[in-house]
């Protein structure tokens, strides 16, 4: 998944749609984030090429919203309700995705198994 | 003499405002349609009472929510007058053709109306590199509001104050219009007003404002005169018509002016966010000019009703086919969305039982009705569908031939819907309605990340902030539901016995799991950087090595009899009273308002976290040495301190997260936002955070 600087970037998504959860104050998504552009993108167990410095799914609470909605370990996160995520800061990326304003959280996810299915559905001839 | 001339042009104005009320009134009457006749005079009645506000009020924001509501009456008073012309022509016509012909059946078919919502609106900005971070000159701002009118529906965005430290204009409302047709146009309009303070000029005489205007500097001038009379971009606020038919109430006070427009419809619905071009009226002489990217971003989603509700219903006979020509199965079938849901009784249907099996109905469906049977006297219906590679057909049969006929009908309706609506049948598309809740603490905008620090400027900084802490340890203690403290956190009493009486806030608020193992070191021996801290464990453990580094404090620690600290840290004393103000930099003011204590279970979470099952046990002083120093090799490091964890843990290593007992609380942001800036300042870290 690199990105060639100036050229659009296009990749296999998957939208998922992740109900919060209410506890208490607070607005739970279930899942923990990891990634940014100020973040050092070599220590990134998930990613295929260690100069990504996109967002990726690290964690999935079990049973929590985003383990209902489909959310994936190693998921990396493209769009969050139509804000991008390839370009941004760690701390920005939490902040979109937690805006106390919003109830539902629209992803774009992006995993290697995905655009796997896609070459084995176009190699496959149909039947 | 000018100014008479204007007093005239007004009341002229006003006359012919009233003229165009009781016009607008006569044809609602005479079309006797009580409905928009009714709408109509509360538009009218809402307008009057904007106009009142808008001269009586004396605040600026006031005064821009007065003009918005102003503005929104006025466009739907246009709306609803167009409505009455158009329902006034089609009577008309009406009469004229059942003169000349029978009227007939009709016999076109209309398409099903459907829910359209559009959310998420968010319009990119485009300022000058200089202008956003040099933040030069004075701040421009501007009041800005989106108008959406889709067929006589008109509703407005809340207004949201633009400036150039904004990057997008987000409006976070949800409109939902309920009656849309497939052949629909939703305009967006975005609205802007100058929002300075000095530009209040609606009531200078204009001989004064001219004087003034010539005095005042070239660009100031120019745009207070281009506040206070329509110059090249004149405003457009009374919906485009022409301005004599609802001329705007000449009432002093801010004017909305249309900066941005664009047109969306059935092709743009999608299920997902999308961005749009936006026309752009006005130039970069309007006192109303923001510099927009161009474009516009948002989610429209539709839901027709074939998708939502019940198109048909009845009782059926279905039999599949290849199989028993004679075992027909009496089901209640419903037709909604793209199935025809068949349940073994009417019942069920209210009780949320799962139906007895679904049939497909989408654009792939093939429905026909078959010869005559032999055995019966009606006709039969046949519904085919491609699963996989195969073709099931199913075929219905009722009780009568008229109930054929309707069935028939429904189907054929329905397949008209869903080619009218297109990519809507494809999938129900979600329409979240907001959820009505008690509004939303202030969130401060968006900007750089010291906005987000809560410091009230005052002319004394350093006492303020000693206030604030001050206070903010009141409130800890107020907000204090954990036990008290360990009983070795008496240990630590001694040495500081200005503040044995003194409560420990820190200390309450221990999550459940994890207790607050203090970190002191001796005095003397160590450096001065070494200061003890009391910091809060748990999955924070990383924060508080930080505090470790800067000897700042939390005021749970006690430092009143500490040796002064090096030059650029200080300590902030916990009991302002006793000593002197002292002025802090930046870092310290971070760390000690971080290093006040969190909520249980903190959310974030480094690689070298250590799982806090360890943590459990009070960890004797001369162990900690060798390790603080070890850890604080690295100032800004949120490794962690927690040194009751053996080496295992290298620092830069990712380790699994291990709060998993912790609780989803999140501390406020304040607070993250001071955490993270420590984090995120080491750049061996790869960090992680919880949502």
């Amino acid at each position: 998944m690199a990105f060639i600087p100036g050229q659009p970037v296009t990749a296999v998504v998957q939208r998922i749609e992740i109900q919060k959860l209410r506890q208490g104050d607070n607005l739970i998504l279930g899942f923990s984030i990891g990634g940014g552009i100020d973040q050092d993108p070599g220590q990134n167990p998930f990613s295929e090429d260690k100069t990504d410095k996109g967002i990726y799914v690290t964690r999935i609470t079990p049973g929590g919203p985003a383990d209902a909605a489909g959310l994936m370990m190693g998921d990396k996160i493209m769009q969050v309700n139509g804000w991008d995520m390839t370009m941004v800061t760690h701390d920005q990326a939490r902040r979109t995705l937690t805006k106390k304003k919003e109830d539902v959280v629209r992803l774009l996810v992006t995993r290697k198994s995905l655009e796997e299915a896609v070459k084995q559905s176009m190699s496959y001839p149909r039947q | 003499m000018p100014v008479d001339k204007f007093a005239n042009m007004e009341e002229k104005l006003w006359i012919l405002e009233d003229l165009n009320m009781m016009y607008i009134r006569q044809i609602a009457l005479s079309l006797q349609d009580s409905d928009i006749q009714k709408k109509i005079d509360h538009e009218i009645r809402m307008r009057d009472g904007a106009c009142k506000l808008l001269a009586a009020c004396s605040q600026r924001d006031q005064a821009l929510e007065a003009a918005k509501s102003l503005q929104t009456c006025s466009t739907r008073i246009m709306a609803y007058m167009s409505e009455l012309q158009r329902m006034k022509e089609a009577q008309v016509m009406q009469k004229v053709t059942r003169r000349s012909s029978d009227a007939g059946p009709m016999d076109d078919r209309l398409p099903c109306k459907g829910k359209v919502a559009i959310s998420d609106l968010r319009i990119p900005l485009m300022w000058k590199d200089t202008e956003y971070f040099k933040n030069k000159g004075e701040l421009h701002r501007c009041a800005v509001f989106c108008l959406l009118q889709l067929g006589g529906e008109i509703f407005d965005t809340d207004m949201v104050i633009v400036d150039r430290t904004l990057t997008d204009i987000c409006f976070d409302n949800t409109i939902v219009f309920t009656d849309a047709s497939p052949g629909f146009e939703l305009r967006v309009e975005l609205y802007s007003c100058c929002s300075e303070d000095d530009y209040s000029a609606g009531s200078t005489p204009r001989k004064l404002a001219s004087k003034l205007s010539s005095s005042l500097g070239r660009s100031a001038g120019k745009k207070l005169r281009a506040a206070m009379e329509p110059g090249p971009c004149s405003p457009v606020s009374n919906g485009g018509a022409s301005p004599l038919l609802l001329p705007v109430p000449s009432v002093p006070g801010p004017k909305y002016h249309l900066l941005a427009h664009t047109t969306l419809s059935l092709s743009h619905v999608q299920d997902s966010f999308r961005t749009h071009d936006l026309t752009i009226s006005g130039n970069e002489e309007c006192s109303y000019w923001l510099p927009l990217y161009g474009s516009m971003c948002c989610r429209l989603a539709a839901q027709p009703h074939c998708m939502t509700q019940q198109m048909m219903s009845g009782c059926l006979k279905v039999k599949q086919c290849g199989g028993d020509p004679q075992s027909w199965t009496k089901v209640f079938a419903v037709l909604k969305g793209t199935s025809l849901f068949c349940y073994h009784r009417q019942e069920d249907v209210e009780a949320n039982i799962e139906p007895a099996f679904t049939i497909a109905v989408n654009k792939e469906t093939r429905i026909r009705a078959s010869e005559k049977d032999p055995h019966s006297k009606v006709q039969n219906i046949c519904i085919s569908n491609q699963y996989g590679g195969e073709e099931v057909t199913h075929t219905l049969t009722t009780d009568s031939r008229e109930d054929t006929h309707r069935w028939m009908e429904a189907f054929w309706q329905h397949f008209y819907d869903m080619s009218q609506w297109k990519q809507c049948c494809d999938d129900l598309m979600k329409i979240e309605l907001p959820s009505p809740r008690k509004p939303a603490p202030v969130t401060p905008k968006q900007g750089s990340l010291y906005h987000e620090m809560v410091i009230e400027s005052s002319d004394d900084l350093s006492s303020t902030v000693s206030d604030i802490l001050a206070r903010r340890l009141q409130e800890l203690e107020l907000r204090s539901q954990l036990g008290t403290s360990p009983t070795w956190m008496s240990v630590f009493d001694e040495n500081n016995p200005k503040s044995a009486g003194r409560p420990r806030p820190c200390t309450s608020r221990l999550s459940g799991h994890s207790p607050c193992t203090p970190h002191r070191l001796p005095r003397s021996p160590v450096s001065p950087h070494r200061c003890p801290q009391t910091g809060l464990l748990s999955s924070d453990a990383s924060l508080t090595s930080d505090s470790d580094s800067h000897c700042s404090t939390s005021p749970c620690s006690h430092h009143h009899g500490w040796p002064e600290p090096p030059s650029n840290f200080s300590l902030l004393s916990s009991s302002p009273s006793r000593l002197r103000p002292r002025t802090l930099s930046l870092d310290a003011k971070l760390s000690t308002l971080r290093g006040r204590g969190y909520g249980g279970g903190g959310t974030f979470q480094c690689p070298c976290q250590p799982p806090p099952s360890s943590l459990l046990a009070p960890i004797p002083i001369s162990s900690r040495s060798p390790r603080s120093q070890r850890s604080t090799q690295t100032t800004l490091s949120c490794s962690s301190s927690t040194s009751s964890n053996s080496s295992s843990n290298s620092e830069g290593s990712h380790s699994p997260e291990s709060s998993e007992g912790a609780p989803f609380s999140r501390p406020s942001p304040a607070r993250r936002s001071l955490r993270n800036l420590r984090a995120r300042l080491d750049p061996r870290n790869w960090l992680q955070s919880q949502v």
